[in-house]
């Protein structure tokens, strides 16, 4: 069985009034509309102008009407399901679930034997998605690292290494382009067995970036109406940095990210009608001294908790951002406060998917035990997000009145059934059990768990069958894009 | 047969049936086995598997303390008749456990004495609140060799240090090991005023018992 333990909020956090929901949809529409979004892309033009939009050639710059907009968005799906590798790893969007993955696509590695910083790898990729495969707290993986060994095919190795180590979904954010885009496609449709398996449950996903302000990145947009148009979920982020390349605040940095994303979705949408997409926003601060990208504040916290209210707005799944923040050192106070305010705050917000866990350095760098720090911080919300149980037999009466003033609770049945419900962190207060006392050390007790589960698990086997004919779409690609 | 009751006697430990132990305990002697053998082939192994779960995570406290009650009121049934026979269960030590004076807290005292027993060694609690001449007292009466004294108050703890007095006054300090506990109570403390050992809690206070007797 594949080991997933998603979260499903009893507690909610609006933290915007539908009034200001309202306001933000208002603006972006107005935007759109107005100011437009530059598309660069030939394909991307014509489909807008066969639409109807008001399209400029020259600056490459769209304009969509509300209406445009509106109905566009009305065929994109609010519920869809991203296909395992295995049935049991399906992930059912379905309003009420949300769903963690690692975060990515960093480019250095603290190494895996020596602790020293270097270039990351394939290897680094296929490590983590067998730790991924393991920890309950990981719904879908995004490969972490870049596979830099690889060259031009660096992202369809990374690719092939999360399939081959792990059952869960997979979520690519670096297979751009439409002829890699292909190729990927492939690979989707090996995994899931047909092209027709693979619209019915995606093995994988896409996360393309927006470029702000107000644009699309070439590569990334035809790479989407590939995958849009193959039945590939596709989703789309923007990253409003307040002060450089988004209004220095909160709500203009939503409206231009808002008009980003929706602006793709809706092309997204006129190509292939009814495709799965989703909808993300990761707002920032630029340093007002040093013009440094600053995650660690909490205007972003409550951006991305209002970006999942967007989302679900415009009737998609909402992407959130988690974890990942600025903090050098894993184990660290300063990376503990981050983590815990996100990956609180965007469940609460009813964020569908969250994007993810293990990275440091503002997402660049994978320390690896850090995915385990992490994964006691999620675990920590699933109890939080539950709320409180007050039913009759948790008021405890009978107990209450058999032990009376001045006794104690330890020799009641009571006690002993329901004390194994309170959950406490295992890494900060481990149980006893074989192997002796872990190490004093948090982090090397965490590092400690990450080799033992690189040494105990083995994810289920990717048949030698598929292996291959992934083997074989790699090669074709390394000799098409060199 | 009687192995089939000794699996039983052991269950209702391992399990942690209290209110079923006296009645099996009980029916066992109906059947004629011996009280020895119940305990030692029954009961001890069954709070050794307790002890095990504990160690091994599968076990909470409370599942210990209620293993705990459980084999208590089996051999409050066994006892006598043993005693009667004129035999005795082989204990590790006697101990005699309280609160000292002027202090309230009950609990950890109690934790204690349950592991203690649990493990082997007879114990008398003599509550919360006691004077340090009673400490004296009990151990006198019971022929006690082990001496456990709790203080959860920084303002009570002073109290530890009395009761060794008292002991040494009553010229029985040699024939008593005394183990102080509490959580304002540290190694140093317990050097200070001259007490045989400390544990932080129950469970490192039986390695401390057993080594204090000399039975580990």
């Amino acid at each position: 069985m594949a080991n997933l333990e998603p979260l499903r909020p009893n507690l909610h956090l609006d933290v915007l009034s539908s009034e200001q929901v309202s306001a933000i949809r208002a603006a972006t529409l107005d935007v759109l509309e107005h100011v437009g979004v530059c598309f660069p892309s030939e394909k991307a033009l014509s489909v807008f102008e066969d639409h109807g939009a008001d399209v400029d050639r020259e600056s490459h710059i769209v304009r969509l009407s509300p209406d445009l907009v509106t109905e566009a968005m009305r065929e994109a799906p609010r519920s869809y399901v991203l296909g395992g590798r295995t049935g049991d790893a399906d992930l059912l969007l379905d309003g009420k679930t949300c769903y963690l993955a690692t975060d990515g696509c960093g480019v250095e590695t603290l190494d895996f034997e020596t602790g020293e910083r270097r270039t990351s790898c394939k290897d680094d990729v296929a490590r983590m998605a067998r730790v991924s495969d393991f920890l309950g707290s990981i719904s879908f993986y995004w490969p972490m690292v870049s596979a830099q060994d690889h060259g031009k095919t660096a992202p369809l190795h990374e690719l092939e290494a999360s399939f081959r180590n792990t059952v869960k979904h997979v979520q690519t954010e670096t297979v751009m382009g439409p002829r890699p885009a292909q190729y990927a496609v492939r690979m989707g449709e090996a995994v899931a067995g047909s092209a027709k398996t693979m619209r019915q449950r995606p093995p994988f996903s896409v996360l393309i970036c927006t470029i702000a302000p107000l644009a699309q990145d070439k590569e990334g947009i035809e790479a989407g109406m590939v995958y849009a148009e193959a039945g590939i979920p596709v989703g789309f982020m923007a990253m409003p940095n307040m002060g450089a390349t988004a209004p220095a605040t909160p709500g203009g940095a939503l409206v231009v990210g808002n008009a980003e994303v929706v602006s793709a979705m809706v092309l997204m949408q006129l190509v292939a009608p009814g495709a799965p997409v989703f909808h993300s926003i990761l707002a920032s601060v630029m340093h007002p001294h040093t013009a440094e990208y600053v995650v660690g504040i909490p205007h972003k916290y409550l951006c991305n908790a209002a970006a999942v209210q967007l989302a679900h707005d415009w009737g998609v799944p909402a992407l959130a951002g988690a974890f990942g923040m600025d903090a050098e050192e894993p184990g660290s106070w300063q990376q503990g406060r981050d983590n815990a305010y996100t990956a609180l705050l965007v469940p609460l917000a009813g964020a569908d998917l969250i994007t993810g866990s293990g990275l440091l350095e503002a997402s660049t760098l994978l320390v690896p035990e850090q995915i385990i720090l992490d994964d006691e911080v999620y675990h920590i919300n699933r109890v939080l997000l539950n709320g409180l149980d007050t039913d009759g037999e948790s008021l405890a009466l009978d107990v209450i009145s058999d032990v009376g003033p001045k006794g104690h609770f330890l020799a009641q049945n009571h006690t002993r059934q329901r004390l194994r419900d309170i959950w406490i962190p295992t890494l900060t207060h481990p149980r006893p059990g074989p192997g002796g006392p872990p190490p004093e050390d948090l982090q090397e007790r965490a590092r400690a768990e990450l080799e033992r589960i690189l040494t105990d698990h083995e994810p289920e086997p990717l048949s030698e069958t598929i292996q291959q004919e992934l083997r074989t779409i790699l090669a074709a690609a390394a000799r098409d894009l060199g | 047969m009687s192995q089939e009751m000794y699996e039983k006697l052991a269950q209702v430990v391992i399990v942690g049936e209290p209110e079923k132990a006296a009645g099996l305990a009980q029916e066992a002697l109906d059947q004629g086995l011996d009280p020895l053998d119940c305990i030692n082939q029954g009961l001890t192994k069954g709070i050794q598997r307790v002890g095990e779960l504990f160690a091994s995570g599968d076990y909470f406290l409370p599942d210990l303390i209620i293993g705990a009650e459980a084999m208590k009121n089996a051999l409050a049934v066994l006892e006598p008749v043993l005693t009667a026979g004129g035999q005795g269960r082989e204990v590790l030590g006697h101990a005699v456990l309280g609160t000292v004076e002027g202090d309230l807290h009950d609990i950890g005292k109690t934790l204690v004495g349950t592991m203690l027993a649990a493990n082997g060694f007879r114990v008398t609690d003599i509550g919360t609140d006691v004077p340090a001449a009673d400490f004296v007292e009990a151990a006198k009466e019971n022929g006690a060799n082990l001496i456990g004294a709790s203080a959860l108050l920084t303002t009570t703890m002073s109290e530890q240090q009395k009761i060794i007095e008292t002991f040494e006054e009553a010229g029985l300090r040699q024939k008593v090991r005394i183990m102080v506990g509490g959580a304002p109570v540290t190694k140093s403390w317990c050097d200070k005023i001259g007490a045989d050992g400390f544990a932080k809690d129950a469970i490192s206070a039986v390695a401390l018992a057993k080594r204090l007797v000399g039975a580990a």
